[in-house]
């Protein structure tokens, strides 16, 4: 009887999970628990619109941001930061990482200094940026683009380390020059690692444009956040930060990972 | 006329990775190999023979004697010298074809004669239907195909080959040197296949070269005068000669295998 019971409910998680659309349910599903939790609470404690204002309220005021056009304003700022940022990021941080990966020399005398910059974080060297470009968008932009350089610079360091000696060697035997080997060999092989080191660098970059927009800003979702800490807006604080999570998942999902997929998973160099 | 690959008096040694102790690894090797002849190299393992190889190949730089290729020393690698490993040498993040042309891209090949020239090794290899695959998706048999005709496909002059088969499994290994063999016959590339596995030495070999424990020397050398035509597995087992040859190989590696000293 009891076997017969796990039988089918087997049977049933196996039908499920094949069920196209059933991850897409599973996620609502948690996403409904959230907010039923969230508006439990909400219900439960005293001046819920200061100290945590239930989902409706929250979704309600987005509607009116929107139509003050103030959403779709700060939220168009800040995606133009962080695209920038990250792309100035990524364009001299891949090109460092390799270059450090391709020549001893280099190497070498850079690491150490990479490697002490690396432990002061975005936050860490705000102060002093502040100190000589005062609140400005350049300050917002070099703490971003400060964030972004380095996660990605030391995973193509990694990745070119990592392509196996094999690979050289054939592509030496088959009479290929130094710059052939960079182009055909180190830089594919160093692929996964520049695909993963620019997902970690964009997304370091992300919470680098909110941190930012906060400290240093006058626009942009950051600066919503913060500003409705100050004025007792609640809601527009939490809007802000669901927008801020939202966001990342949508780009992550859309964008990142097709990315990746379409190049490295094809080779067989990630085993899923 | 000179041979198409010369060794003379070469010698090697290197200090051992962890230990750094001396490691003498061949000891005055004398080899020639003619234009168009299959040299198969045999040995126990550890006898130095995957050393020759990269000494050969140019990846391995050498003091004692000298190897030629053509009256010309071998100083690096150079794609007059073709090189068949024994596995995952091939590009994963290129296709079938454009790892066979890899060699002729290199050159600067213009596309047209490159694509015409991959497609016949393609078909040489039996590999039609798999040219726009990845490495990730064939067996370790087709992946030894495509390492193949990657090396023909540049044309060298010369063909070196390191236990390619050694990792494939035993029903596909009888497969691939009938293969080899035949694109021996088509090709007539002068190749040296250095195998630990003595029923492949005297298989493919028209000569082969029995190497002695370390220090590797050449300790004998079987010449086996089967005609490449006849060499079919189902019935060169039934040829006195093959087994003959391939019996004193055997012995001969055998000696190397048990000897105490």
């Amino acid at each position: 009887m009891t076997n017969n019971l796990t039988d089918r409910l087997n049977r049933f998680q196996a039908f499920w999970r094949h069920f196209s659309g059933a991850e897409a349910i599973n996620n609502i599903l948690v996403i409904c628990i959230i907010l039923y939790i969230w508006n439990f609470i909400s219900g439960a404690i005293d001046n819920p619109a200061r100290y945590l204002p239930a989902p409706d309220v929250v979704f309600l005021s987005s509607f009116d941001l929107f139509h003050k056009g103030l959403l779709p304003v700060y939220f168009g700022e800040t995606m133009a930061r962080l695209v920038t940022g990250s792309f100035i990021g990524l364009a001299l941080g891949i090109p460092f990482g390799l270059a450090l990966g391709l020549n001893k020399t280099i190497s070498d005398i850079f690491h150490p200094i990479l490697n002490f910059f690396q432990s002061v974080s975005g936050i860490a060297i705000f102060p002093i940026i502040v100190i000589w470009w005062g609140n400005s968008e350049k300050t917002v932009l070099a703490i971003i683009l400060y964030t972004a350089f380095f996660p990605v610079a030391f995973s193509v360091l990694s990745g070119v380390r990592t392509v196996p000696m094999r690979y050289v060697q054939a592509a030496q035997t088959l009479g290929a020059s130094h710059w052939q080997i960079v182009k055909d060999v180190l830089i594919p092989g160093a692929m996964p690692y520049i695909a993963t080191g620019s997902r970690l660098s964009i997304g370091f970059g992300w919470r680098a444009v909110i941190a930012g927009e906060m400290l240093a800003g006058r626009q942009g979702m950051g600066w919503m956040i913060f500003t409705g800490q100050d004025a007792d807006r609640t809601h527009e604080v939490i809007l802000g930060m669901v927008v801020i999570g939202l966001t990342w998942i949508v780009l992550d999902r859309y964008l990142l990972r097709p990315f990746e997929a379409d190049t490295i998973e094809r080779w067989g160099l990630v085993q899923r | 006329m000179t041979a198409k690959l010369v060794v003379e008096g070469l010698s090697h040694h290197y200090p051992d990775e962890y230990t750094g102790i001396d490691v003498h690894a061949l000891d005055d090797i004398n080899i020639e190999v003619e234009e168009g002849e299959f040299v198969a190299v045999v040995g126990p393992s550890g006898c130095g023979k995957t050393t020759l190889l990269n000494i050969l190949a140019g990846l391995l730089p050498y003091k004692v004697g000298s190897a030629y290729v053509d009256g010309v020393k071998i100083e690096g690698p150079g794609p007059e010298r073709g090189v068949v490993f024994q596995e995952h040498a091939i590009l994963p993040w290129r296709s079938v074809a454009r790892n066979i042309g890899h060699g002729l891209e290199i050159r600067g090949v213009p596309e047209a004669e490159r694509k015409s020239r991959v497609s016949e090794y393609i078909n040489l290899v039996g590999l039609e239907g798999f040219e726009d695959r990845y490495p990730h998706e064939l067996s370790g048999g087709m992946k030894q195909r495509v390492a193949v005709a990657r090396t023909l496909c540049a044309d060298p002059e010369v063909m070196l080959m390191d236990e390619p088969f050694a990792a494939v499994d035993a029903q596909t290994r009888i497969t691939l040197q009938e293969e080899i063999n035949r694109i021996s016959i088509a090709t007539k590339k002068t190749t040296m296949f250095i195998t630990h596995a003595v029923d492949e030495a005297a298989f493919l070999g028209d000569r082969c070269f029995v190497m002695s424990r370390r220090p590797g020397k050449v300790k004998a050398i079987v010449d086996i005068k089967i005609p490449r035509e006849k060499r079919i597995w189902k019935d060169i087992l039934a040829d006195e000669e093959f087994v003959a040859a391939r019996d004193n190989i055997l012995k001969l590696v055998r000696e190397e295998v048990t000897r105490d000293d």
